[in-house]
């Protein structure tokens, strides 16, 4: 009877196990119904992470502050000086002037490049176990928005879209260890190839032996054909130090990418882009530093002290 | 009795799932974070027949597979987790030592996240997914493994009921 059971138990598994693998096999072979069914489960996870990331909205929040407390130390001080309600009322209005901020930064620069676009929120951010790097967006094919399309923030190139759903898409970051783009150096005419590192960094090998480049450098992408999967012009990230291997044929550099992955809330899709390249309009401009007036104070003491008391 | 079964762990898994990609993975952790959903499984492995924790692997895998951020092929966690969870249950099943000892459990589930999250690596690299570099792999599995290690026994006491109350099994943690 033991026995009876533990085969049956065996069965179970193999049959399982044949079940798993058989899925795989249609799945790596593209049948369309298995697609059908993510599409589904997307459909039917939409409103639930519509609903959570309202709610956690605030939470999100308070850990983007306590991360970033070193870089918000001016705000935060500002903020102490103001009265409580008013406090209140910033800290709950908070969330959205960060994305109208983000929404004219990205509006600025579409129209400085004469993209058509379509904003949408981030709804949620992928799961890191899945060793990918995507963020889900509240606009799908019914806004428009066509697999690899360019995704865009304010600051310049976010990443592709990767799968599109009626009312969502997932969006493959610009930091996934997939992800490549074909990028140029403003300014000049020297092209390379960007590949995502997993983190706010990413890694440009260029083409040509005979080009050179330097710290600081911008990179701006350079267009696919028929502008998908990239669009030409838009910013992508700064070299921040240059490797000079002796065997190397070419050389590469690190870069650093000008969006912070990790406080997107608003982000754009370019669903048409303009037939003229908008070459280097989109680069950059790099800020200039504020001097600061000197004040100098001459003392001169009086001739004839006059005592205290006097 | 086996419809009653099945309904309520169905209900469990899909709110855990629900709650796992609607309110988890809104929230960026640092060192890759956790799974709700994976601890859910690995525990109700743990505490399950390895007829019945093969069963829920398959099940849990399938909605894993289904999920819009995982970027494998379906089937790819459907595998991991039925041969995992058949495992977990099988070394522990019927030694009570380990199933009835919440220590032992929680050591038992990081164990197996970390070979899930590994055996899912190698896997998806034989199957040609990209993977990213060793250090943010190694990064993310260890750093997984001690979010495990924090949220388990917060889960473990729900879960341990919740199973009771799907099995009546009358176990007590």
């Amino acid at each position: 009877m033991r026995n009876g059971g533990e085969n049956r138990g065996r069965l179970l598994l193999v049959i399982l196990i044949v079940s798993s693998l058989f899925l795989i096999t249609l799945d790596l072979r593209g049948v369309n119904v298995l697609d059908g069914l993510r599409s589904g489960t997307q459909t039917a996870l939409s409103p639930f992470q519509r609903a959570g990331s309202v709610v956690l909205t605030p939470v999100k929040n308070f850990v983007n502050d306590v991360t970033q407390l070193g870089r918000t130390r001016n705000q935060i001080e500002d903020l102490r000086k103001q009265n409580q309600k008013l406090r209140e009322q910033l800290i709950s209005r908070k969330n959205q002037d960060g994305e109208i901020k983000q929404l004219k930064s990205i509006l600025d620069l579409a129209g400085t490049a004469r993209f058509k676009i379509v904003s949408a929120k981030v709804i949620s951010q992928g799961s890191s176990l899945a060793f990918t790097r995507t963020i889900t967006i509240d606009a799908g094919s019914g806004n428009g928005i066509k697999k690899n399309m360019t995704v865009i923030a304010g600051n310049g190139l976010v990443g592709v879209v990767k799968e599109v759903f009626s009312n969502s898409a997932i969006v493959m970051l610009a930091t996934d260890p997939a992800f490549k783009v074909g990028v140029r150096i403003a300014g000049t005419q020297q092209i390379g190839i960007l590949a995502g590192l997993g983190s706010s960094t990413a890694n440009l090998q260029l083409l040509d032996n005979q080009t050179t480049i330097k710290v600081g450098d911008i990179l701006l992408a350079r267009g696919s054909i028929n502008a998908q999967p990239f669009v030409p012009g838009v910013p992508v990230g700064r070299v921040t130090s240059v490797s000079n291997a002796a065997g190397a044929v070419t050389q590469s550099a690190t870069v650093e990418y000008f969006v912070d992955f990790g406080g997107l809330g608003v982000v754009s899709v370019v669903v048409k882009a303009p037939k003229a390249d908008p070459r280097d309009a989109l680069t950059p401009v790099k800020p200039v530093p504020t001097p600061i007036p000197t004040v100098t104070v001459f003392v001169t003491p009086t001739p004839s002290a006059s005592p205290l008391g006097n | 009795m086996l419809l009653r079964r099945f309904g309520i762990t169905s209900t469990i898994f899909a709110l855990f799932f629900i709650g796992q990609e609607a309110v988890v993975n809104q929230l960026s952790f640092p060192a890759g974070g956790f799974s709700i959903f994976l601890i859910l499984t690995l525990l109700w492995a743990a505490l399950s027949t390895p007829e019945v924790a093969a069963t829920v692997g398959f099940g849990a895998g399938i909605l894993l597979d289904l999920s819009p951020s995982t970027s494998g092929p379906l089937g790819h966690w459907t595998l991991i987790l039925v041969l995992m969870s058949y495992a977990i249950s099988f070394l522990s099943y019927g030694d009570e030592n380990k199933r009835g000892n919440p220590l032992s459990l929680i050591l038992i589930v990081t164990l197996s996240q970390v070979i899930v999250l590994a055996s899912y690596l190698v896997t998806g690299f034989l199957l040609g997914i990209t993977a990213t570099s060793f250090a943010q792999t190694l990064t993310t599995i260890i750093g997984s493994a001690v979010w495990t290690m924090v949220v388990t026994p917060l889960l473990l006491p729900a879960v341990a009921w919740l199973h009771d109350l799907a099995f009546d099994s009358r176990m007590r943690i």
